[in-house]
């Protein structure tokens, strides 16, 4: 009995140090003549593929008076090219087994295909079909732009809350143009938007040399290099546009908001404190404060909030948060966190309630024990992200598309996990002061508190 | 940081934007060979208390998903506390003998997961994903949750608090209306009809209520237990043993089947009035084949050609074509005894009587002709593509295996299925659709104002009455 105790007791130790070393799945990188970044990562799980060809231009660069250009031109991709007419790659990609989709986000636009292995050459060929030229047509520009504004209609306008935490809340936490305009849509703008200024739009940022294609699943690297070679290495490199300076001048004293909404039950109040930039040593620190905070029943915000002071329903947020995570961003982001509340409890309470356990945290900092559990959170959630084949390529092709490198994508679980409970402490000392954030707080237009109206302008 | 495939599956609808079917471009290369798609090996087994393991190892990324299924969901709930199932999932990870819910947080948390409940008409489940090296901890934590759940009172009022709120979002929401709705109008005020608490119910519950369904519910011979990802086989079968070996059937005895009810329904127009709404929702239901039956995959495959895919008839019609809507589509739903075909659309009001017509007509025409060599091929690719890619995700595989438990199948059921799927033939889709798509077989349900539902809908003849 006691050998056999002993033997488990090895077994375990076994297994424990066998997982300490980080995982990492092979990946290579190379590059096109043409300035096309390829990235390979082989996973032979299945039989199945996941590709993500992501352009270096987002919410932030679109021109002044077009806000929300980047998301329509998105649609416009889906608009055909005189080759491959509308409706063709969905078929395509359809038909065969596999799902098409794609997702515009501050610093990138992305276009995703996931499916059987036998969809993967036609899928490369539409990708790089539609990286030459598109069908400019001012009938696909009109019928993109009523799809788009019915897409706001439905998930901005007629839901509750409206999502103003990540649309209004950086508009008002920031003062520039890149940062703070309606990134999703406005409809004066849209409206404005001529077929010339999609034209130019492409032409500047649709470029190979501006897209970084990253393919994650049951393929052999060097099969891929030539099957992209074969489709996208005659389309040509087109001069790049210096990246605009989309840089803020520091927040000096808090801003706070009031709004009222015509359909959420319940109020809720959402808070955005600047972070550092990527890649400074603060910027993991804060992920894992955002994490510590927020991810979670186990988060210090749900345990305090919602449990034990019960002045909320529920908590969520994080740094870059809803539209990505802590480790994807290129510009100036917030630490969001949203919280609804029930109608007995004032703002003041839930403010007082909120500021108090940051300040319990900016002044003894997290436990070891505490640390350690959100680091273990946080190398499982990425793990989680890498283990589908079109997560793993979006994720390496964010890293690539930022730093030229997919290194920092292995290394998160390693950084997370080195962060100490003082880089915690002195991190929320520094940036979640009120002087560092904005607060709105929103409520249900029935119980008719705050008078003014909801969402736009500062 | 979480994403899932459903959120992939529903943006993807939201990017579609086929149109008339163009030719494909000439220099366009074709498919290349259709791999089968091997489900990794499932070992099934059985402990001696009854309790069923299925383990599935999946070396590469260092995770394990774990999913625990116990049969007895809203459909057993006593009438008295109808949704008493949703109250049990929120609060079961709130407490046990030995651990306060902190604790079950924290140490969940520790081993990189969330113990994520859930409730539904047949059953209750227990979820997370975890760190490889962390299995032991986290079936500790199962195991005492699944065997020692305590229903603290403070922690219930919590829970009590946050179903209210929750259930009153929902009840806002026209797509809840129609279900709930729907639900009635299938099953009468039999087991299945219930989907929800209401706020009259929920005040009712007490810790001991919850405590009592608990005993009731929770017990070894009817559950599963499914572990998918990269573990040791010899070392997690021990540690299962070792922490759900010794879980026993309380002495009470264990609720009682549901009876499978009568399979047909009223060709009738039921209304939820909602004042001021500016879309008029749609469902259309009507009863199909339960899973194990063997019109059931010939079905999967007429729905994703009439509207369960993205390039079927439903789709192009009303929303590419004429831009009615959204958000129209059908699925096959299955219980355990009972599965109904659902088709749905949310459109303007102005075009609630043309949507109507339309969702008619092409259920009918499912029903009276025959789709093209064209159309079945591209369901049964997509249908079986489409599988491979949900399986890349550990936890969506736990899913697809607890379905097959939950509806009396094997393990063996996603291959089976997929053998069913890719020999299905024309004249297999025709008998199907043509039993269960006719339009006459559908309930439909309409939620938004009331005069537009009316003037609307007039036209067609139905009787049509209010939800009740």
């Amino acid at each position: 009995m006691r050998l056999m105790i002993r033997s488990c007791f090895i077994l375990v130790l076994y297994v424990c140090s066998a997982h300490a070393q980080e995982w990492e799945a092979p990946t290579v990188m190379k590059k096109l003549s043409n300035g096309l970044t390829v990235v390979v990562s082989e996973d032979h799980s299945a039989p199945t593929f996941g590709l993500c060809i992501a352009y270096g231009i987002g919410f932030r660069l679109e021109p002044q008076g077009r806000a929300g250009f980047a998301h329509l031109f998105e649609h416009m991709m889906l608009e055909g090219t005189p080759d491959a007419p509308k409706g063709v790659l969905h078929r395509v990609i359809e038909g065969g087994g596999g799902l098409s989709r794609a997702d515009t986000r501050y610093d990138f636009t992305e276009y995703l295909e996931s499916g059987p292995m036998s969809v993967l050459e036609p899928a490369l060929w539409l990708e790089a079909d539609r990286m030459k030229t598109l069908d400019f047509s001012l009938k696909n520009l009109e019928n993109q732009r009523n799809v788009v504004e019915e897409e706001v209609r439905i998930n901005v306008l007629n839901q509750p809350y409206g999502s103003f935490y990540w649309l209004d809340l950086p508009e008002k936490a920031f003062d520039t143009y890149p940062n703070a305009h309606n990134f999703y849509s406005d409809f004066k703008d849209l409206d404005g938007a001529r077929i010339e200024d999609v034209r130019i739009f492409y032409e500047r940022y649709y470029a190979p040399n501006n897209a970084v294609l990253a393919i994650a699943g049951d393929v052999k690297p060097d099969e891929i290099f030539s099957k992209v070679e074969k489709y996208f290495a005659a389309i040509p490199s087109r001069p790049r546009t210096p990246h605009a300076n989309v840089t803020e001048s520091a927040q000096k004293s808090e801003r706070r908001a009031e709004e009222t909404d015509k359909l959420s039950q319940l109020p809720a109040l959402a808070v955005g404190y600047r972070m550092p930039p990527r890649n400074s040593p603060d910027a993991v620190v804060g992920a894992v404060t955002g994490a510590l905070l927020h991810n979670g029943d186990a988060s210090v915000l749900y345990q305090t909030l919602v449990k034990q002071k019960q002045v909320a329903t529920s908590v969520s947020g994080g740094v870059n948060w809803p539209l990505g995570n802590p480790f994807e961003y290129n510009g100036p982001t917030l630490m969001t966190s949203f919280i609804k509340y029930p109608k007995n409890v004032t703002e003041t309470q839930l403010v007082s309630a909120y500021d108090a356990a940051i300040a319990d945290l900016a002044r003894t900092g997290p436990t070891r024990d505490q640390l350690e559990r959100v680091a273990a959170k946080i190398r499982a959630d990425w793990f989680r992200q890498l283990e589908i084949p079109i997560y793993r390529a979006f994720t390496l092709a964010h890293a690539v598309l930022f730093d030229g490198s997919f290194d920092s994508v292995y290394r998160v679980p390693d950084r997370v996990a080195k962060v100490t409970p003082e880089q915690v402490r002195d991190f929320a000392a520094k940036y979640l002061v009120p002087a560092n954030r904005t607060v709105i707080n929103r409520v249900p237009a029935s119980t008719g508190k705050p008078t003014s109206s909801s969402g736009g302008g500062k | 940081m979480k994403f899932n495939i459903i959120s992939v599956c529903l943006l993807l609808c939201a990017s579609l934007q086929a149109q008339k079917e163009a030719p494909l471009p000439k220099d366009l290369p074709p498919y290349g060979a259709q791999t089968a798609f091997q489900l990794p090996e499932v070992k099934a087994s059985k402990l001696a208390n009854g309790l069923t393991v299925w383990l599935v190892r999946e070396p590469g990324v260092p995770l394990v998903s774990f999913r625990v299924i116990v049969l007895g969901g809203l459909a057993v709930d006593p009438a008295d506390l109808q949704g008493i199932s949703d109250l049990i999932a929120k609060a079961l990870t709130q407490g046990t003998k030995t651990r306060t819910a902190r604790q079950i947080a924290e140490q969940m948390q520790a081993a990189g997961g969330d113990l994520e409940t859930s409730s539904d008409r047949d059953t209750l489940a227990l979820a997370t994903t975890v760190l490889s090296s962390k299995v032991d901890a986290a079936l500790d934590i199962l195991a005492d949750v699944l065997q020692d759940a305590s229903f603290p009172d403070n922690e219930v009022a919590i829970a009590k608090q946050n179903v209210s709120n929750s259930l009153r979002s929902r009840e806002a929401g026209p797509s809840f209306q129609a279900n709930r709705a729907m639900a009635r109008v299938l099953f009468g005020s039999g087991p299945y009809s219930v989907i929800a608490p209401t706020q009259e119910s929920l005040a009712r519950m007490t810790p001991d209520e919850l405590r009592g369904e608990f005993s009731r519910r929770f017990r070894p011979d009817r559950a599963i237990l499914i572990a998918a990802g990269d573990f040791d086989a010899n070392d997690i079968t021990a540690s299962i043993n070792q922490s759900l070996g010794k879980w026993k059937a309380p002495a009470g005895s264990a609720p009682s089947a549901i009876a499978r009810p009568a399979a047909s329904t009223p060709h009738t127009i039921t209304f939820v009035p909602r004042p001021n709404s500016v879309q008029t929702t749609l469902v259309l239901a009507g009863f199909a084949p339960l899973r194990s039956d063997p019109d059931y995959e010939p079905t999967v495959v007429a729905n994703a050609i009439y509207g369960g895919a993205f390039s079927s008839r439903l789709i192009l019609n009303i929303r590419e074509d004429k831009g009615y809507t959204y958000t129209p589509g059908a699925s096959l739903d299955t219980l355990r005894e009972a599965s109904y075909l659902r088709s749905r659309a949310d459109v303007r009001n102005a075009v609630t009587g043309a949507s109507l017509n339309e969702m008619l007509y092409e259920l009918n025409r499912m029903a009276t002709t025959s789709p093209s060599e064209e159309e079945i091929t591209r369901a049964k690719r997509y249908l079986l593509g489409i599988q491979a890619v949900i399986f890349q995700s550990r936890a969506e595989l736990t899913a697809e295996l607890a379905d097959l438990w939950i509806n009396g199948l094997g393990p063996d059921g996603i291959a089976r299925y997929n053998q069913k799927i890719a020999a299905i033939s024309a004249s297999d889709i025709e008998a199907v659709s043509k039993k269960y798509f006719p339009a006459s077989r559908m309930a439909i349900v309409a939620v938004g104002d009331e005069k537009v539902i009316r003037d609307a809908l007039q036209p067609f003849g139905f009787p049509m009455q209010p939800a009740k």
